[in-house]
């Protein structure tokens, strides 16, 4: 975005696209779990 | 404080120019607030005509304008509409528009993910609302979609598919708020430094990505059942219907607390503000969100005290719901105690942050009631239950949604709204909606059932009762429209950048209207600026 150009701004957004992955990884690890009775069908 | 950074950018720079880059293609996290807010407020009322239908039906025994098989379909939509398409979105909204101000944050830390997040819900809501112009109509088993019941029509494929989207669009903005939250705060804001409301926004956010998955799990076995073939919730094919209300249900409860922690959060930051008082007991406050957010995994099974669980499992889940009383307690001793001695005024925020307070109390308490596993088996599927929880979520959720309105509306707008209107909206929404909701508590007491389009004319005045409270609370949301399109784009009376006198936070530092970009260089923060007050108190 426009203006975004501080280092340490930028950064944190590293850091918050690798938080964002940790918490997607999680939710889809939860959808797998809670579709695992399919294994048994 | 965070002056010198911001006010160099309130020429709003930046913004493009054409409708369509400007809110299609938005990354903005202002401009995708507003998305969201107008969005909700169409649902509002979209849901809120849906109930119309339901009242008017219900405004005397006998059948008097529609189908059942249509009632039916009302009582789904206006559910789901509400809950997915009006609650939901309306905090993912203040969120998008707050929690970058309050943090000092440039912006969401995922903008392309945040525009995503947005656009996928009209397209969802779009797919629902077919379904009620589609051959066989549309869901009409109750929007916890129990099976066998919800199997029964063909729209089930669509909603489903709904449903899953709005799981993506709510997961996704969730994730986003995580990453915004944990790595997007100005040096200095500390975790135990942050509004409350950010504080409860980041634990929504988590039981979000924690329940939201389980319930694209429950749904899609609930389509395998229905065009697979497979037989997870089929009892004839060795599958078992009550595995679908456990797993609906280990969603569904903490989905009652998503739409009720940024309650909490709104009213938090509202009532310091007119009791020119730091918020009472800030850590207690945070402590007691977490509490809840964890009880609420360990509750869902009193949902179901009627379908045959062992006794030692009614005794666990009537305990442990009766736990999440403690935390809540805390809460609204807090909200008092910040009030008791404070240097108190009633504006429209204000009144309807009372409001919440002590109407939704009044929900916790019949929450209370149906707590109780031996009483559960006369209020269960009764309307008592529909009194308890359109208290919790209308005079609860709703009315925070509204506070929170006309609290940021003056930083969102630049405009101050009309405080006359804003004031008989609020008296005409409280008394009407007790005039709608009390009475529901007698007819479940005297044994009215949830769900049913005619009933025994031994209900027939507390209906009637409750129907004019409905178009009365329905009409007076039109004063709420009119008090926003007003505020918007007429009003004369322009907001200084901290609107309220004990307005505290990072958000008040900014112009009003905020600028379309802020804080591209972190804030300085002070602690005596701080939301909440010191910490060190």
């Amino acid at each position: 975005m426009p203006g975004m150009t501080d280092t340490g701004t930028e950064a944190r957004r590293k850091r918050a696209r690798r938080t964002a992955m940790i918490a997607g990884g999680f939710a889809v690890a939860v959808f797998l779990l809670s579709i695992v009775q399919m294994l048994r069908v | 404080m965070a002056h010198a950074a911001t006010h160099d950018h309130h020429d709003h720079h930046g913004a493009p120019k054409g409708f369509f880059q400007r809110w299609v293609m938005s990354t903005n996290h202002k401009d995708i607030g507003t998305l969201y807010l107008i969005f909700s407020l169409t649902m509002f009322f979209i849901g809120g005509a849906f109930a119309m239908v339901i009242r008017a039906e219900l405004f005397k025994p006998g059948m008097q304008l529609v189908q059942p098989y249509f009632f039916n379909e009302m009582t789904t939509m206006h559910a789901l509409v509400m809950i997915f398409g009006a609650i939901m979105p309306s905090f993912v909204g203040l969120a998008n528009w707050m929690i970058p101000l309050m943090v000092g944050a440039p912006d969401m830390a995922l903008p392309r993910m945040n525009n995503l997040s947005f656009w996928i819900m009209p397209f969802a809501f779009i797919l629902l609302l077919s379904t009620l112009f589609m051959p066989g109509g549309g869901p009409a088993g109750g929007w916890t979609m129990y099976p066998p019941l919800s199997l029964q029509g063909e729209s089930i494929a669509y909603t489903i598919f709904a449903v899953h989207l709005m799981g993506i669009s709510s997961i996704m903005g969730a994730i986003n708020i995580i990453a915004t939250i944990l790595n997007m705060r100005a040096p200095g804001m500390d975790l135990l430094k942050m509004p409350v409301f950010v504080w409860s926004w980041l634990i929504t956010a988590f039981l979000l990505i924690a329940v939201m998955p389980v319930l694209a799990g429950a749904v899609t076995m609930l389509l395998t059942d229905k065009y697979f073939h497979t037989n997870f919730f089929n009892a004839a094919g060795g599958g078992d219907p009550v595995l679908f209300q456990h797993i609906f249900w280990f969603f569904g409860h903490p989905e009652v607390y998503i739409m009720i922690l940024p309650a909490f959060g709104i009213i938090s930051e509202i009532i310091p503000t007119f009791a020119r008082k730091p918020i009472f007991g800030y850590r207690a406050m945070v402590f007691a969100i977490a509490s809840i957010a964890f009880l609420s995994f360990i509750v869902w099974a009193h949902h179901m005290f009627a379908v045959g669980l062992p006794m030692g499992a009614e005794i666990f889940f009537m305990y442990a719901t009766m736990l999440i009383a403690v935390p809540t307690g805390v809460k609204v001793f807090n909200w008092v105690s910040t009030m008791w001695g404070g240097s108190m005024t009633f504006e429209t925020p204000m009144l309807f942050s009372i409001a919440f307070v002590i109407l939704f109390t009044i929900g916790g308490f019949s929450g209370l009631m149906l707590a109780l596993a031996p009483a559960d088996f006369q209020y269960h599927d009764t309307y008592f239950v529909v009194a308890h929880f359109h208290y919790v979520l209308v005079t609860g959720a709703a009315f925070s949604i509204m506070a929170a309105a006309y609290y940021w509306m003056p930083k969102w707008s630049g405009n101050m709204y009309s405080e006359t209107w804003g004031k008989i909206h609020f008296w005409s929404s409280v008394i009407s909606v007790n005039v709608l909701f009390f009475p529901q508590h007698f007819l479940g007491l005297a044994g009215m059932p949830r769900r049913i389009p005619d009933y025994n004319v031994a209900f027939a005045n507390f209906n009637m009762i409750s129907s004019i409270g409905g178009f009365w609370f329905g009409a007076s949301q039109l004063i709420f429209l009119g008090v926003v399109v007003h505020c918007v784009f007429f009003s004369k009376k322009k907001a200084a950048d901290r609107s309220w006198e004990g307005a505290k936070g990072l958000e008040w530092t900014v112009p009003s209207p905020a600028p379309f970009h802020t804080f591209d260089v972190p804030p300085v923060i002070h602690d005596d600026e701080l939301a909440h007050g010191n910490t060190d108190h």
